[in-house]
């Protein structure tokens, strides 16, 4: 019952932040909505057993990727967009294929249910899933080679931003 | 025997509404630095959807993807406002409708 209520506080909070970050002016609000809806889904993550992910949820993207969104905002100081959206016709077609794809979703999420037109029962998982300890077991063994893919990945991208930020425009 | 809890289903919906909001995001609004937070919000809504399914699959390899797109999330975050700080240096702007080069 609990996790009920704390499922429909996360996923309204969740969904009224990411309106609220697509449709203000002011950028450093949107990159304020943006964490609101960061830190919601952490919470639905604790919901749905993955703590470790919540926790990095939190660490990593509220923490260190909004900072650098919101060092850019003020370093760059954009003057609010007027108009706030983009104009024309190319505005009609965003919505209405945005729209489109929201209805194929949907029918995805419906079709693939379980029984007829009840949802698929949640099974029942051993008490340490989604503690760190297990996903670093699995992490470190079947996943080794991704995670040090993953490491050259990071480190490309770090001299990429260096070497685009520093260089000299004519 | 299942345990007490929110059907995937439902998360599935809140995953699919999040990436909406931030497709239309994408589509509509002008300035680049959002456009880019609106990435962000449909990558964190497959996320939720990877989790989601992990726990209805009782399999923790899911989560493991979460990490790797966050991996690769941080890593584009970091190479794109480093464009996006050059393209406002070359052009003073930050807006998508006024970077046309190459429409000439």
């Amino acid at each position: 019952m609990g996790e009920a209520i704390l499922f429909t506080l996360f996923s309204l909070s969740a969904v009224a932040f990411a309106l609220g970050m697509v449709f203000r002016r002011n950028a450093v609000h949107c990159a304020l909505h943006l964490v609101g809806v960061l830190l919601s889904l952490s919470g639905m993550f604790v919901l749905l057993h993955a703590q470790f992910i919540a926790a990095i949820q939190i660490l990593v993207y509220a923490g260190a990727i909004m900072v650098l969104f919101l060092f850019v905002v003020m370093l760059l100081n954009v003057k609010g967009e007027t108009p706030l959206l983009t104009p024309g016709a190319a505005k009609g077609f965003g919505f209405f294929f945005a729209f489109i794809a929201f209805v194929e979703l949907l029918w995805i999420v419906v079709s693939q249910g379980g029984t007829e037109g009840e949802p698929a029962p949640v099974p029942a998982l051993p008490p340490n899933f989604g503690s760190p300890a297990e996903i670093g077991k699995i992490l470190y063994t079947t996943w080794l080679f991704p995670f040090e893919v993953t490491s050259i990945l990071l480190m490309i991208a770090v001299v990429g931003a260096v070497v685009l930020a520093k260089r000299k425009f004519a | 025997m299942g345990s007490m809890g929110v059907p995937t289903e439902y998360y599935q919906l809140v995953a699919a509404l999040l990436f909406t909001i931030g497709l239309i995001g994408v589509l509509v609004r002008r300035s680049a630095l959002i456009i880019f937070m609106s990435i962000e919000l449909m990558l964190n809504a497959v996320n939720l959807s990877f989790v989601a399914f992990s726990r209805q699959h009782g399999q923790m390899d899911g989560q493991i993807f979460v990490f790797f797109v966050m991996a690769v999330a941080a890593a584009e975050v970091a190479v794109g406002l480093a464009i996006l700080v050059a393209i406002f240096r070359n052009r003073e702007t930050a807006s998508v409708d006024e970077v046309h080069l190459l429409k000439g």
